[in-house]
């Protein structure tokens, strides 16, 4: 792919709202596990007795300070999550000052956003009424939040983005897919600039069902947030004279299907094949990559997978786990990822480390994520410094 | 099984090697839909005007004063599925498969070339793998949640209706779904053609699934959007849109990989259009500003003009606002031109994520025939729907290129062109002399 320039970063995480909060946080790394414990504020945890010390949400989120009171009454979590990262990003990349454009337009910008489960808040809580009291209860303003693309629909209505509005799914890879996505769209100038990332919002549905295959609790929090970067053709970013704060410059993604009947299942074989693809997609050397943002997460199988994989590409690389301090957040993983290695370009230092030495110079880095299903993808970002004028 | 002659033309090396933009084929078909399985069945059935609309049967809808939709009663999943596949799939991946497998067979092409990392999976849909959630929430809600099964959480969410086909077929490049609502089947054909003119794929298995259940024919019954039994896009009296389900799948191919294999193109990608309305979440924009957009861009992508579209296959909701709002845009882009339009949803209703996948099968089939689809149920025309409407019966007409046209929730617009192969000039385009034309489009 050619060099795309990341101007903008909207972020709302398990460190809290916005660019700042989440640079801060990273370059003090503190693991979610010795984080102050919050009241779960998703759903009501009373029958869950330990939910507080493996779920991570969004603490104290209130969205009405980033979008006043009016029109959030019938928005679903992940909507109110995706809306102010949107928000944060158009401003944060210079489109709009003060919620107007003063930078290019509205038939320009477009958003590329991945999700790996719906709204499972708003399926749930519509199939109850249906259920427990009538379908004709169901509440009309809300059945739109059960469409797995409308809280980036209403990303475009609220920011008032008229270029493509994608939405992509594929499970905890979709959000480095969503870049593969919008590298193309602006290859074929679809758009000027993209808002490019991933949001999943905690839900009681979504804890339930982790809970009942095993996984809470043995990695990383089960976590939720928005992050979206905006992306741009380079001589784009330059042209209106933005900050560049990294280069997207390689992707890569495979599909391993298991031997066996399983369906679950973590491909060392996808993993490796997407790290080789973007590496040489990004016109590097294995041996240029400073550090992986890793999607280390605690399934002790792929873990096992994803580092083995990487050791296959780039031997004793560090390897960072920016899940333990940002949570497993699924269809937004990899956009956390990235969003970690803006924050290592910007001076943070890479942590928490499983695998080598942090390095003091962060030059590349690999952002990687490994899915449940024989799938994998793989990013490569640069410095900016290390631009390549052309 | 077709096994025909290749009709394509030989590959002018010097355009592909010059880094020339491939040229995209539609070489294979499948179709689950409620007026036939695979392409044979559906394309009869839409030459006759078949409806496929008729009494649920899959769930009790007595209660909610609407009891009709485009429901898919003749598709047995073991018949197309492995024992191993049924155990993993729920009735929207097996419906996936299936089409997917129909497709595969109806393009003739072997299963080596499927495998390996130059094939993708790109589909669409709404919400993908909804009996699942549905029985997770049952469990949940009845019977508490230790009735929640293990095995449920990992058979949910959308990304599964590619992973199962790529498993299938043994594919190792891109898995993908764009979940994007009523156009999803749009945006996935359109991403697909992408991929591959982006040299990122050779083959691509591309298209779109929904399955009907009860939640979503609730909720649109909330909306006050559905009519009673019937659906007449574009009729004065037209009462709201007729739910359905289905799948098609289409197998996309590079011109190089297509002309090696000696594979037979039914039709010739052309270029897409993309729009956002950002106006409200259900309801297509008054003026029908990004839908315009969205049409103008797919013509000026594929090299051509407003005068070389021969027929538009219409989004045609059957609901007052949708069939207003496209007729506004048939005005804009053709003027006083009568472009024939004709919407298949009167027939098999709205089959939301599969909806335009379904819809790009049936402008294969206007291609490969000549002939126009009815639309059914049109008894009087409405003054603000001023369109060349196929009423009733098909029609023979002229059908080089035509247009795909969709509008989903969220406001997104998707329009896609396909042409007899042979007939578009050169590959669509996109490169800086085009930024003119696209200006003029907007």
């Amino acid at each position: 792919m050619k060099p795309r320039a990341v101007t903008g970063l909207g972020v709302v995480s398990a460190v809290g709202v916005g660019k700042d909060t989440f640079f801060r946080a990273l370059s003090e790394g503190a693991p979610l596990a010795s984080a102050p414990r919050h009241p779960i504020e998703s759903f009501d945890a009373a029958n869950y007795p330990n939910a507080q010390d493996t779920v991570s949400e969004v603490p104290s989120f209130d969205p009405t300070k980033y979008l006043g009171d009016k029109g959030l009454r019938t928005l679903d979590r992940l909507t109110k999550l995706l809306v102010v990262a949107g928000r944060l990003a158009m401003h944060d990349g210079g489109f709009k000052r003060d919620g107007v454009y003063v930078q290019s337009s509205p038939e320009r910008v477009g958003i590329c956003c991945s999700n790996a489960y719906g709204s499972l808040e708003a399926i749930t809580e519509l199939d109850r009424v249906a259920q427990l009291e009538d379908a004709r209860y169901i509440n009309p303003a809300k059945f739109p939040n059960t469409v797995s693309n409308s809280a980036s629909g209403y990303v475009s209505i609220w920011e008032d983005l008229r270029a493509l509005n994608v939405s992509v799914s594929d499970g905890n890879c979709g959000a480095l897919d969503a870049v593969a996505c919008a590298d193309i769209y602006l290859e074929t100038r679809r758009a000027d600039a993209l808002l490019v990332g991933g949001a999943e919002a905690m839900s009681e549905a979504l804890y339930l069902a982790f809970r009942r295959l095993g996984v809470v609790g043995k990695g990383p929090r089960l976590g939720e947030g928005a992050a979206l970067l905006v992306l741009e053709p380079l001589e784009h970013a330059r042209a209106r004279k933005a900050n560049i704060r990294a280069e997207v410059i390689g992707y890569g993604t495979s599909f391993h299907g298991p031997e066996g009947e399983e369906l679950i299942f973590a491909s060392t074989e996808a993993m490796e094949s997407a790290i080789r693809m973007a590496i040489a997609d990004a016109g590097v050397e294995p041996g240029d990559i400073s550090v992986v943002a890793s999607s280390v997460s605690g399934i002790k199988s792929h873990d096992e997978a994803e580092t083995a994989a990487i050791s296959r590409v780039m031997g004793d690389v560090p390897i960072a786990a920016p899940k333990s301090v940002l949570g497993e957040t699924l269809g937004a993983g990899g956009a956390m990822g990235m969003a970690a290695a803006l924050a290592w370009f910007d001076g943070a230092t890479p942590s928490p480390i499983v695998a080598g030495r942090a390095p003091s110079d962060v030059r590349h880095v690999l952002v990687t994520s490994i899915g449940y299903y024989g799938n994998a993808s793989a990013v490569v970002m640069r410095a900016p410094r290390d631009s390549v004028r052309s | 099984m077709t096994n025909r002659p290749s009709n394509l033309p030989h590959v002018d090396p010097q355009r592909v090697n010059a880094g020339g933009v491939p040229r995209v084929f539609i070489t294979g078909v499948g179709v689950v839909s409620s007026i036939g399985l695979g392409k044979d069945e559906f394309f009869r059935s839409l030459g006759t005007g078949r409806s496929g609309i008729s009494p649920v049967e899959s769930f009790d809808a007595s209660g909610l004063g609407r009891t009709y939709a485009g429901e898919v009663k003749q598709f047995r999943a073991k018949d197309h599925l492995t024992q191993a596949e049924l155990r993993r799939t729920g009735r929207c991946s097996a419906m996936t498969l299936a089409a997917a497998r129909m497709a595969i067979s109806d393009s003739n092409i072997g299963a080596t070339h499927l495998k390996g990392g130059r094939t993708a999976v790109v589909l669409g849909t709404t919400m993908g793998e909804a009996s699942i959630i549905a029985d997770l929430d049952h469990r949940w809600i009845h019977r508490g949640p230790q009735a929640v099964k293990r095995a449920l959480l990992p058979k949910y969410g959308s990304t599964l209706l590619p992973i199962h086909v790529a498993r299938a077929i043994g594919a190792q490049g891109m898995v993908l779904t764009l979940p994007a609502a009523c156009a999803a089947g749009n945006y996935a054909i359109g991403f697909a053609a992408d991929l591959i003119r982006a040299g990122r794929a050779d083959v691509v298995i591309s298209g779109a699934a929904e399955i009907l259940q009860e939640l979503q024919y609730s909720g649109f019954v909330r909306l006050a959007a559905m009519a009673q039994n019937r659906c007449q896009p574009f009729d004065l009296n037209r009462q709201g849109l007729i739910l359905g389900e289905g799948a098609g799948v289409l197998v996309l191919e590079s011109e190089a990989h297509a002309v090696r294999r000696g594979a037979h193109a039914l039709a010739e990608v052309g270029g897409y259009g993309l729009s956002c309305d950002a106006y409200h979440i259900t309801r297509p924009h008054p003026e029908a500003a990004g839908s315009i957009v969205a049409m103008r861009q797919a013509i000026a992508r594929t090299g051509l003009t407003p005068d070389d579209i021969d027929f538009v296959n219409a989004h045609g909701t059957g609901t007052r606002a949708n069939d207003t709002a496209e007729a506004k845009v048939m005005n804009d882009v053709f003027g006083d031109r009568r472009v024939p339009i004709s919407s298949v949803k009167s027939m098999i209703g709205h089959c939301m994520g599969a909806a335009s996948a379904l819809e790009a099968i049936a402008c294969v089939m206007t291609l490969e025939t000549g002939i126009y689809p009815p639309t059914l149920g049109y008894e009087t025309p409405d003054p603000e729907c001023n369109v060349e409407l196929v009423a009733n019966v098909a029609r023979e007409g002229r059908s080089k290129v035509i247009l795909n046209n969709s509008l989903a929730f969220g406001g997104y617009n998707a329009v896609t062109c396909f042409a007899r192969p042979g007939v578009l000039p050169e590959p669509p385009i996109c490169d800086p002399r085009e930024e003119e034309t696209l200006a003029a489009a907007s």
